[in-house]
């Protein structure tokens, strides 16, 4: 997927700017219930599952308080960004033991190549690699959110 | 979930286990700093789910599967996705069940109404 195509996989509608789960199957299912609802994902149920599954392969948490849990299904309609900042932290099983503040829910249909998925979780995740990134988002009003994003990945 | 639940997530979970075992695409998600240390886990569940999906579907899906790879694809304005014949009008979802599984008469895909 080309840099220029991911902006359109961003939507005021898909950022939650203060998650209320502590514990990471909650938060998972809250940021999948946003996604079905906005018509990005058919059925929220097997989504749901397959990426409690790929958390059971590994974990998403990349360190630095930053989560990418990712998925390509079937029931996903189009390629989606799903943001979520969380004030209180949220357990996820991170390698550097710290609560993630910040999750980039990464969706694909199950038709994106193996190039084109990993090409949209690699700009997600280079996004919340730098240190500023991630500071503007976790300091953006809630209304910014999605803005911020769409600057940093364009 | 639709009735057919089962088989879609085997589908994602196929899919996923084919992403983790290309050395490629392995290599890249390893790059990204995600660890891929649970295969076992995937085996197990996927398992759980064969064991949970009627025969006549696994059949199907096992046929589909080895033929072309991915055992089930999308429908959308009534073409089927995996070889891009128009279905016939027969062959539709029922209302209640929108996302209801079919077989594509063409290329005996399964279809996921979508």
């Amino acid at each position: 997927m080309t840099v220029a195509a991911i902006p359109s996989a961003f939507d005021l509608a898909h950022c939650i700017p203060d998650l209320k789960p502590k514990r990471r199957d909650a938060a998972l299912a809250e940021l999948v219930g946003l996604a079905h609802q906005s018509g990005s994902v058919r059925e929220a149920e097997p989504l749901l599952d397959l990426l409690l599954l790929r958390e059971r392969l590994g974990t998403t948490a990349i360190g630095k308080c930053v989560a990418v849990p990712h998925a390509r299904s079937l029931t996903v309609v189009r390629s989606q960004l799903v943001v979520a900042r969380s004030k209180r932290g949220v357990d996820w099983n991170a390698p550097d033991g710290q609560p993630i503040q910040l999750i980039l829910l990464v969706l694909s249909p199950a038709e994106a190549t193996d190039a084109a998925h990993q090409g949209f979780l690699a700009r997600a995740v280079a996004v919340a690699r730098l240190q500023r990134n991630r500071q503007k988002l976790l300091d953006a009003p809630s209304f910014e959110i999605a803005q911020r994003m769409r600057e940093l990945v364009s | 979930m639709s009735a057919h639940g089962p088989l879609v997530q085997l589908h994602d979970l196929d899919l996923l286990m084919e992403e983790i075992q290309a050395p490629e695409a392995r290599g890249r998600l390893k790059r990204l700093g995600f660890p891929l240390e649970g295969e076992a886990q995937l085996n197990k569940a996927r398992a759980r789910l064969t064991a949970a999906i009627d025969r006549r579907w696994m059949t199907l899906y096992d046929r589909a599967r080895g033929r072309y790879g991915r055992a089930i694809v999308r429908v959308r304005d009534r073409v089927c996705l995996g070889c891009f014949v128009t279905l016939p009008t027969s062959v539709q979802p029922p209302p209640a069940e929108p996302h209801q599984l079919g077989v594509c008469e063409s290329c005996s895909r399964i279809l996921y109404w979508g």
